[in-house]
């Protein structure tokens, strides 16, 4: 077989060659100077020693070798990573269920589903305001129905053993753009194929488990990606609830806080670049390990 | 196949050639939006200024005044001194004053940004003490133009207070206002259970206020459904009371942090046995039960303050305090009063703390001299109109001396309003060193941290102060070194 050759282009294909790039050229502008700059900006200055107003001074690995020492910076791992292991896979469930239910034929749909979509537009900032109300130990709503039952509701973000659950449930809230997306992929499936199953003698539970559960299984991954992502740059309810020294007790030191208090309160540029290129390298292993096990549980039209 | 366009037809343009246009037209809006909004006049005249005193006589000189933010009334109060400078013949208007930045950023972010890229404001109002900014490069020294100012001379302020704007031998800023710290109580709750309310009589040492504390602890269960005083558990505050305890945090003079001395050490170890004495050992039952740790504010989750609710005996805050007191409900009650601190175990005399509104000039401003000359104004004749807008402490001695906030004499009477003022301004004059550390915020919540893990009782005062000594003491020789 001959080595393939490349075509060359006519004058009209080199026009329209040209013109496909104009189009595309703001959006490549955009990704250069606004994700691909800050990337290797970032990635320069984390070897280096910067307070934004004097140059950077090159220091080698020093940044990473404080990090290593940095007791936060173990903290705020730890943390993040407790909320993106049960965030993610709760937010999933509770969003698959939603998008189940709202995909039902019954009246109103339209505006259940709007309903339930509305919380991921309000902004976070008083949204965690919101859930600061409804979670306040004595009067607040979750521990008054708590109490119904004649347990006690915990003491959530002033406690360091529930100010995590307490953010976790915050981030429920916004399990609306997971149940559309749930909802599009539903929608997706063959009606034939869930007729085929009932008439083979499935029961609900059947369809969902053999027919519908393996054909969402390219959107859960996609939902899973973009979970990991975001759960583990989790910032505005954090910074709302515990500040820049994560209180009660350390317990809601989230990395990206971490990341911003190196930077604009201790304005510590390079140990924030640092820190936050570790986070890059830390999302970027984990989503590449999720792609590494799509071949055993995602489903793939041939 | 192209349109072979004679001389005397109309221009035909097709899509590619209106994509072409449109990209051009793009970004000759794009280079133009790069470049300066500021008139060539002003830009002018920012070259020039910076070396020659305006001349009254010459064209105003404009000047961009920034500030972190506050209520509306208290921004407002700015445009209209700004207005009253301007027409004092000074030669300078102020342009719009930017009075705080959206919700999505923060101020320091801002006028860091604008430093780094070389368009700083002529002047500002920031709430981060000079030391740091001036440790980061970000302001210009005043010590040349205080000499030569009307007002703000070095003698002319309190030297404690002036301490937060020096770093490296000059001074950095003008510590406009500064409201001093005391401890506000309930005189008819004390009254109520046969202790005298004169504020003479108030507990003088730590041990009398715990005594006095425990007069008003009440529990129902779980619930603490009545607190006396809640012991040192705020990271600012800690100052004081270390100063209190005979202590420091930060030693300016050895340019040391001393977080971990004896003496702040054994301030945790009471604060926990207060603690454990009063409160049952449980911090989150007590925070849980009801907002004792709000400082006399509504908190977080929307609790109304005890202290005002009238289940609260005594509380720390400062002078702003006796106007806000008024924006919660008084349950029963009306008459409190303020008191110094008590001393410690270790201290010798009583103490006291600030928290200044600091004015500054950025680094490269490009008006210094006419930024000044709007500072040094409102440090002193501004000060009328800013107290009656928000009443905090002036600082310069030559500031007016008969104010006192409305709020407390529309509420009580002049005479206590202005007893209450002098009060608060004497208590300057006793100020322990704050806002001296160059690394400020990272040692505040290093110790914020250890005062936490102590009450949480997840580390002992030592192992939680050495940890926070550490790290802030790393922090500092870091920036020292560089």
């Amino acid at each position: 077989m001959g080595r393939l050759r490349r075509r060359r282009l006519s004058p009209l294909g080199r026009r329209q060659a040209a013109a496909g790039l104009l189009f595309v050229a703001p959006w490549l502008l955009a990704l250069v100077v606004f994700h691909g700059y800050p990337i290797v900006a970032a990635t320069y200055l984390s070897f280096t020693d910067y307070t934004v107003l004097t140059p950077p001074e090159w220091v080698g690995t020093d940044n990473y070798v404080k990090m290593w020492g940095d007791s936060a910076v173990w903290r705020a791992a730890r943390n993040s990573l407790f909320y993106a292991l049960l965030s993610v896979p709760i937010g999933l469930v509770l969003s698959l269920v939603l998008a189940l239910l709202l995909n039902r034929p019954v009246r109103g749909i339209g505006i259940h589903r709007t309903l339930f979509y509305m919380p991921s537009v309000v902004p976070p900032v008083a949204g965690t305001i919101v859930f600061l109300l409804l979670l306040e130990p004595r009067s607040g709503l979750l521990n008054t129905v708590i109490e119904v039952t004649g347990l006690d509701g915990p003491a959530w973000f002033l406690d360091p053993q529930w100010s995590k659950w307490g953010l976790i449930v915050l981030s429920l809230w916004g399990v609306g753009a997971a149940t559309l997306i749930f909802l599009a992929g539903l929608q997706e499936i063959p009606a034939s194929l869930l007729e085929a199953a009932s008439i083979d003698g499935a029961g609900a539970w059947g369809r969902f488990r053999h027919v519908t559960l393996p054909l969402l299984t390219p959107v859960i991954l996609f939902n899973l990606v973009i979970g990991v992502i975001y759960s583990f740059q989790v910032f505005d309810a954090a910074m709302v609830v515990g500040g820049t020294t994560g209180e009660p007790g350390g317990s809601t030191l989230m990395y990206m806080v971490l990341i911003y208090r190196s930077a604009f309160s201790y304005f510590d540029m390079g140990y924030a670049s640092a820190q936050a290129l570790v986070l890059f390298l830390a999302i970027l292993a984990v989503t590449a390990a999720i792609f590494g096990t799509t071949r055993r549980w995602v489903y793939e039209e041939a | 196949m192209r349109p072979n366009r004679g001389p005397l037809m109309p221009m035909v343009i097709d899509r590619r050639r209106f994509l072409q246009l449109l990209g051009a037209g793009g970004a000759a809006v794009l280079v133009g939006a790069c470049g300066s909004d500021e008139p060539a006049a002003t830009t002018a005249a920012a070259t020039t200024s910076g070396t020659a005193a305006p001349a009254t006589t010459a064209a105003p000189v404009a000047i961009d005044f920034w500030l972190p933010g506050g209520s509306d009334p208290f921004c407002q109060g700015f445009v209209e001194v700004g207005e009253a400078f301007s027409a004092s013949g000074s030669g300078v208007t102020l342009n719009d004053v930017l009075c705080g930045v959206g919700v999505d950023e923060d101020f320091n972010e801002r006028l860091m940004a604008n430093l780094a890229a070389g368009t700083p404001p002529d002047a500002v109002i920031i709430w981060s003490p000079p030391v740091v900014m001036a440790s980061l490069g970000a302001l210009e020294p005043l010590d040349g133009l205080m000499a030569a100012s009307t007002y703000s001379q070095v003698e002319n302020w309190p030297e404690g207070v002036l301490a937060s704007c020096r770093w490296d031998g000059q001074i950095f800023g003008l510590p406009a206002t500064a409201s001093s710290y005391a401890i506000f109580y309930n005189e008819e709750l004390l009254e109520s259970k046969g202790i005298s309310s004169a504020r003479e009589d108030f507990p003088k040492t730590w041990d009398d206020l715990k005594a006095m504390s425990a007069e008003f602890v009440e529990w129902d269960g779980d619930t603490l459904v009545s607190a006396g005083f809640i012991p040192p558990y705020d990271g600012i505050e800690s100052a004081i009371w270390s100063a209190t305890n005979g202590g420091v945090l930060y030693d300016a003079d050895q340019q040391r942090s001393t977080l971990d001395s004896d003496q702040n050490i054994e301030m945790l170890d009471y604060a926990l046995q207060w603690l454990n004495e009063q409160y049952k050992g449980d911090w989150v039952a007590l925070q849980a039960s009801g907002n004792y740790t709000g400082g006399g504010y509504v908190d977080g989750s929307g609790r109304p303050p005890a202290f005002q609710g009238g289940h609260h005996a005594a509380l720390v805050n400062g002078f702003w305090f006796a106007s806000d007191i008024y924006g919660s409900e008084f349950s029963g009650w009306e008459r409190w009063n303020v008191a110094q601190f008590p001393v410690g175990p270790s201290g010798t005399s009583t103490a006291s703390g600030f928290w200044p509104n600091w004015c500054a000039i950025p680094k490269g401003a490009p008006n210094p001299e006419a930024a000044f000359k709007w500072l040094d104004y409102l440090v002193v004749e501004g000060m009328r109109t800013w107290f009656g807008k928000v009443p905090d402490i002036p600082t310069n001695r030559l500031a007016p001396d008969d104010l006192f906030p409305q709020a407390v004499a529309d509420q009580r009477d002049d005479e206590f309003a202005t007893e209450i003022t002098q009060f608060f301004t004497a208590q300057l004059e006793v100020a322990a060193p704050m806002w001296t550390s160059p690394v400020q915020d990272f040692m505040h919540d290093r110790l914020y941290e250890a005062i936490d893990a102590v009450l949480l009782k997840t580390a002992t005062p030592k192992e939680a102060l050495t940890a926070a000594q550490e790290a802030t003491q790393a922090e500092l020789d870091s920036l020292l070194a560089g």
